[in-house]
């Protein structure tokens, strides 16, 4: 049973510990803390969009022990003990990860609301399949929307990314 | 004319590569500031009815509630975005007139007492009849949805060049083509949101918007503000596509209820809410007849279009003049009739999308010609080939048009798509179609009426010369329009591009634009910035050519110098200043503009563009006439199938005429988007709503469906190396709207050419082709 | 957008949670992938006082094949566990494809196959391919087990006949004679859609002659259905064009559709006669695809 303490207007908070990018968080938060709040106000990662929040839109897209997965519809408390991993956390250090820099040479981004997600995905994508057809990359954003690019350029950033692995 | 440029004409990496990429790109909703409140509008839940009471209370008695405000805390001065038809409140005084309408604003500490207020406020209405289409908006005696607009009849519009009727007697064939388009929405993936905070009687707003001086502009008129006490701020903006360009409720409602509070107020949209903004493309009820020679040559034209307009005006006045202004530009058509009425409805408004009013009459225009081709047995691209205008001429209404090359455009992608093999012999289920298409280059007037230089731009370097900054309030929707403003400003500078900065979206520190719309930026802020570029660089040489006189190491009179050196004598490029004649003598941009600022201060450039009087002398002639106009011919191959009606779009061509092209690969990402705009359009997109209540039906990314990965085919974007426009700096014209216009007609005729029968409703959706082709069979053709 | 307010428990064994769900009652809603809960609480559609999240049951998330019983799903694998499984590919990837075609890969890698069934949807991708495989479900409660067809799962939109206190712990894939198997999905777009009409047909063929056939529909009626006059007629009939194309026009007059914003009930009734025509010429020469 999770842990947790009443607050002076009834809530129920609980201890939630996420490894985010790395680094265990442990916060208190309400039941209905969505994952993409919790990595947005509680940690200031604000890589993860807010877009439909339903769903649809894969702007909100982390990954949650390695699968992409959309932080709006997950509750923060059922990534208790669990790795999640955001679009800040694709990098290492101050080295740009191939999928961004792919994107930046095949102009895959405009307005980049849409592109942490993407980015994210790709990577859960290649992070499996390292040589991964056009279908299977477009199956692989295919929960990913993206209102500027047609997706044209996107698609060739990945292809081009699996190829430089 | 063409030259070798530095930085124009280069695939540069966007300025915005890294945060973009790295998700540090900060867009509004991001932003927090010390005690910041949240906030959301009160919004209507009938389509049409008069406001009995508004009860707050309950709400206001919740912990953490901040504010309230409705129509009698705020200014009653109506806005909007068309000077003659201000209609709009900032919240409904008296009367609501759609399902979604604004009527207030709540505040709290954070967004889940937000949403816990709005479900204790009790609006009583008493409800009118509602009208929801334009059909039942114009019937005599419909309920009245403005006082202002007798019969719901919000504009009318009648322009005649020739003689139409006796052109369509002489006529060889005259055919007449009835079409429905659907209404739209922009569908950017960020939502509105808008943050505001005071500072004594100073005002500071963050908006996602395609405009800082628009919006500027309109909240100072309504709010009694002087211009200057209202600072507009934007940061990243998550796309527009027209859809950010009008204030929205949010905006009044930052700015009002941090006054109120005195505590920084961000107010947002959820996704739903961003479809009751609205603002989208209008549906359009067309009728055209066309008569041709027997060659195909078009004799005359005629356009009968309605649009059904939502509940106000907004920038419905120019959607409904784009409807039928910019047809005599893509092709010559001496006689020409348009017709157009705009009615009200008790739906969200309509306005601008991608393409302005013009994308549907295009895909109805483009259908129809192919089948007045057909039926004279013209190939649709000779009908094209046959009718397309040329450069340096001028339409029947009096536009100018420089460069225009759509004849090029039009072989081009006729030769790269194999049209000759495709067309008519892929047999049943397989299809290939042309569309054409084009815009403007920038709106030849200003929204509102003022005689402010359309854009205006700035470079000021930094003191050491290690930086150049480069001031726009050009809006960066995602466009690129910061990226390829610096490449034309370093390129006019002769300074490196990589050592530029942007410094844009703030109406206090940057320089006026009026923003992101009629694809005017890169033309319009490119000529300002370009010569505020030329300007450093003018002063720059003058300084370097003293600096080289004093150095000694120019001897006057030398053989290779005629009499002594003058700045005319000196160029610069990427940073190194040189003579031109004897290049080894040279000294760094830099050390010539820390100089400068010992010397003198700041090293400063300026610029500014204005059209100047531009053609056309008829009513409504300010909306079409632009200083450049691009054109652009798209082809499109699609699978349909047979039994079930589901259509794949397979493979894509486009050539647009763009002139010179700054940055290609941002050239071609707006190419592979508006095509993608425009597929989504032609088959899968439609806004929904419950035909009794007006309820939006579908306002999620489930049911308004935008193309997947999966669905979207391939573009193979072309270009036309020629292609060079004399009014656009650098010869460049557009290239974000003008693409997306060509996409329907061409999509919807490879569905006719898939299937042969002739689908002139869109969307063009599996179920009516289904059901096309089982009437098909049933009438045994 | 806002999630109301809720407890939360996360219990960790299944009679626990079966406990809590029995005291709880109708106030509490089980959350697995949360695909859709999430979703219909967002949208004011549920509200539970409580969240039982069953996260913790790690013993409901495996695929596995026991001889005699045949494949057992764990309610808990993720549509996209399914996707990858090598058990299901070798022996139904026709199951394999019918979870790759749900929703978009992010809800695939969270909605659970219990989730997908016991929502009851009736547009649900999973129920018509289990349904024609002749699967079973395995529901745990507090008073003990009981194992369902899966066919007889489904009561109304939304509604199943399990009890307050159960959940689904398996679903069991009987080993089979039919031959082979397939669901054809059609949705208003290739990802993100939810099923206009779902088809899926499993058929035993020897020496070209039907010998059992099962076809079962999603999306055009208030649950999944059984087309069982279609499958009484394949029965004994040697494979042809127009056998296959007599049996969708049978299957057709057996749906019951309705009209909504994705389709008209016309329309959905036409492709029902198509996908079965279709779905059985698959089934029949591809085998379990």
């Amino acid at each position: 049973m999770s842990s947790f303490v009443v607050d002076k207007d009834g809530n129920k908070r609980y201890a939630v510990t996420v490894n985010v990018n790395g680094s265990d968080y442990t916060k208190v938060v309400k039941a209905n803390t969505l994952l993409v709040n919790f990595l947005r106000e509680e940690l200031d990662l604000i890589g993860t969009k807010r877009g439909c929040e339903l769903g649809d839109c894969g702007c909100c897209t982390v990954m949650l022990d390695g699968k992409a997965v959309n932080a709006c519809i997950v509750l923060a408390l059922d990534c208790d003990g669990r790795e999640v991993t955001t679009v800040e956390g694709i990098q290492d250090g101050e080295d740009l990860d191939i999928v961004q820099e792919k994107f930046i040479e095949h102009a895959a981004f405009q307005c980049g609301f849409c592109t942490p997600g993407m980015i994210v995905s790709s990577r859960a994508l290649l992070n499996e399949n390292t040589n991964p057809s056009e279908y299977e990359v477009r199956e692989a954003i295919a929960g990913n929307l993206c209102r500027c690019t047609g997706y044209v350029n996107i698609v060739a950033a990945v292809l081009d990314a699996a190829e430089n692995l | 004319m063409k030259q070798d440029y530095s930085y124009v004409g280069h695939s540069v990496d966007r300025n915005d590569s890294y945060t973009k990429t790295t998700g540090r790109a900060q867009y509004t909703a991001d932003l927090k500031f010390p005690g910041m409140l949240y906030g959301k509008l009160i919004r209507s839940t009938i389509a049409h009815g008069r406001i009995k009471s508004i009860d707050t209370s309950e709400a206001e008695k919740l912990n953490g509630v901040k504010a309230i405000i409705t129509a009698k805390d705020v200014p009653s001065m109506k806005w909007g975005l068309s000077p003659a038809r201000f209609d709009e409140n900032i919240f409904c005084i008296e009367k609501v007139r759609y399902n979604g309408d604004k009527i207030g604003a709540v505040c709290a500490v954070d967004e889940e007492t937000v949403y816990k207020a709005l479900k204790l406020i009790k609006v009583e209405y008493e409800e009118l009849p509602a009208v929801l289409t334009w059909q039942d908006a114009a019937k005599e005696g419909a309920p009245q949805i403005f006082e202002e607009y007798p019969g719901n009849l919000n504009t009318e519009i009648h322009h005649h060049f020739g003689d139409v009727d006796a052109a369509l007697k002489d006529a060889y064939y005259v055919r007449t083509d009835k079409f429905q388009g659907q209404r739209t929405y922009h569908a950017f993936i960020e939502n509105h949101c808008s943050t505001a905070y005071w500072d004594g009687d100073r005002a500071f707003l963050y908006s996602s918007c395609q405009s800082v001086h628009y919006i500027q502009y309109h909240l100072c008129r309504v709010l009694g503000m002087k211009m200057g006490n209202l600072t507009v701020r934007q940061t990243n903006v998550g796309a527009g596509f027209g859809g950010k360009l009008d204030p929205s409720g949010l905006d009044f409602a930052a700015v009002i209820l941090s006054k109120i509070t005195g505590q920084p107020v961000k107010m947002f949209y959820d996704h739903a809410e961003t479809f009751l903004n609205g603002r989208g493309r209008h549906p359009m009820t067309m009728e055209l007849t066309t008569g041709v020679d027997k060659n195909g040559k078009i004799l005359a034209h005629k356009f009968d279009c309605v649009l059904e307009g939502g509940a106000y005006t907004g920038l419905g006045i120019a959607s409904s003049y784009y409807a039928g202004s910019l047809l005599g530009v893509l092709y010559l058509i001496d006689n020409y009739k348009f017709d157009c009425r705009r009615y009200v409805t008790n739906l969200p408004p309509c306005g601008a999308q991608r393409g302005h009013g013009q994308p549907q009459p295009r895909f109805a225009f483009e259908h129809h010609i192919d089948l007045v081709g057909e039926a004279i047995g013209v190939d649709p691209i000779d009908m094209r080939l046959i009718n397309a205008r040329k450069g340096n001429s001028i339409t029947t209404a009096g536009y100018e048009v420089k460069s225009y090359n759509l004849l090029g455009a039009n072989k081009m992608a006729r030769d790269a798509s194999g049209w000759k093999e495709k067309r008519g012999k892929m047999g049943v289920g397989r299809g290939i179609g042309v569309g054409n298409g084009g815009f403007v280059t920038g709106a030849g007037f200003c929204q509102y009426r003022t005689d402010y230089p359309h854009s205006v731009g700035m470079v000021k370097v930094f003191d050491d010369g290690t930086k150049a900054y480069v001031y726009s309030n050009a809006v960066d929707i995602g466009q690129g329009s910061d990226t390829v403003l610096m490449q034309m400003a370093a390129e006019a500078m002769g300074y490196p591009y990589e050592r530029c900065q942007m410094v844009t979206g703030d109406t206090d520190l940057s320089t006026l634009d009026f923003g992101a719309y009629a694809s005017r930026q890169t033309l319009m802020a490119g000529w300002a910035v370009k010569r505020a570029g030329a300007e450093v660089k003018k002063k720059v040489l003058a300084k370097a050519c003293e600096m080289l006189k004093a150095s000694g190491r120019i001897k006057e009179g030398f053989g290779y110098l005629d009499g002594p050196l003058t700045p005319e004598d000196l160029d610069c490029v990427e940073g190194i200043v040189f003579v031109k004649q004897e290049p080894a003598v040279k000294l760094t941009f830099e050390e010539v503009a820390r100089k400068y600022f010992v010397d003198h201060g700041v090293l400063l450039g300026r610029g500014w563009y204005h059209p100047g009087k531009l053609g056309g002398n008829h009513k409504g002639a300010a909306v079409g006439t632009s200083p450049a106009y691009s054109s652009a011919t798209q082809v499109a191959e699609v699978k349909v199938d047979m039994e079930t009606g589901q259509i794949e779009c397979v493979d894509t061509w486009d050539v647009h005429d763009s002139g010179t092209i700054i940055n290609p690969k941002l050239f071609h990402g707006q190419v592979h988007g508006a095509f993608y705009m425009g597929v989504g359009e032609t088959i899968w997109e439609e806004v929904l709503f419950d035909k009794k209540t007006g309820k939006l039906l579908n306002g999620n990314f489930a049911e308004y469906r935008l193309p997947t990965a999966l669905d979207m085919p391939p573009v193979e974007s072309l270009t036309l190396d020629d292609s060079y426009e004399p009014n656009g700096p650098y010869g460049l014209k557009e290239v974000g709207e003008g693409a997306t216009t060509p996409t329907m007609g061409a999509v919807a005729n490879a569905i006719y050419d898939a299937m042969g029968v002739s689908m002139t409703d869109l969307p063009i959706t599996y179920e009516k082709v289904w059901r096309a082709l089982r009437d098909k069979k049933a009438s045994g053709k | 957008m806002y999630l109301p307010d809720f407890e939360y428990y996360a219990p960790d064994s299944i009679a626990e949670a079966c406990q809590l769900l029995s005291q709880l009652g109708e106030k509490a809603k089980v959350l697995a992938g949360g695909t859709d809960l999430m979703i219909k609480m967002k949208n004011e559609v549920l509200a539970p006082e409580v969240v039982v999240s069953v996260k913790n049951l790690d013993q409901l998330k495996k695929i596995e094949y026991v001889a005699g019983k045949g494949v057992s799903v764990g309610a808990l694998c993720t549509h996209n566990d399914l996707v990858k499984c090598d058990v299901l590919k070798e022996k139904y990837s026709s199951v394999s494809n019918a979870a790759r075609q749900m929703a978009n890969n992010q809800v695939r890698n969270r909605g659970t196959i219990g989730g997908n069934i016991s929502n009851a949807v009736p547009s649900a991708d999973l129920p018509p391919i289990f349904i024609a495989l002749n699967a079973t479900v395995k529901l745990v409660g507090t008073k003990g087990e009981r194992t369902v067809a899966m066919e007889d799962l489904f009561t109304g939109p939304g509604k199943t006949v399990l009890a307050q206190d159960e959940l689904i712990a398996e679903v069991i894939i009987p080993d089979q004679k039919m031959t082979g198997s397939n669901y054809i999905k059609f949705g208003l777009r290739k990802s993100g859609a939810l099923a206009v009409v779902g088809v899926a047909v499993a058929v035993q063929v020897e020496n070209n002659v039907i010998k059992d056939a099962r076809v079962a529909l999603g999306a055009v009626a208030a649950t999944p259905v059984r087309a069982k006059k279609a499958e009484d007629f394949l029965k004994g009939k040697t494979v042809s064009d127009e056998v296959l194309a007599e049996a969708g026009v049978i299957a057709s007059g057996e749906c019951k559709p309705i009209s909504d914003i994705r389709a008209s009930a016309e329309y959905r009734t036409d492709l029902v006669r198509i996908f079965t025509k279709r779905a059985l010429r698959k089934a029949i020469d591809e085998g379990h695809v």
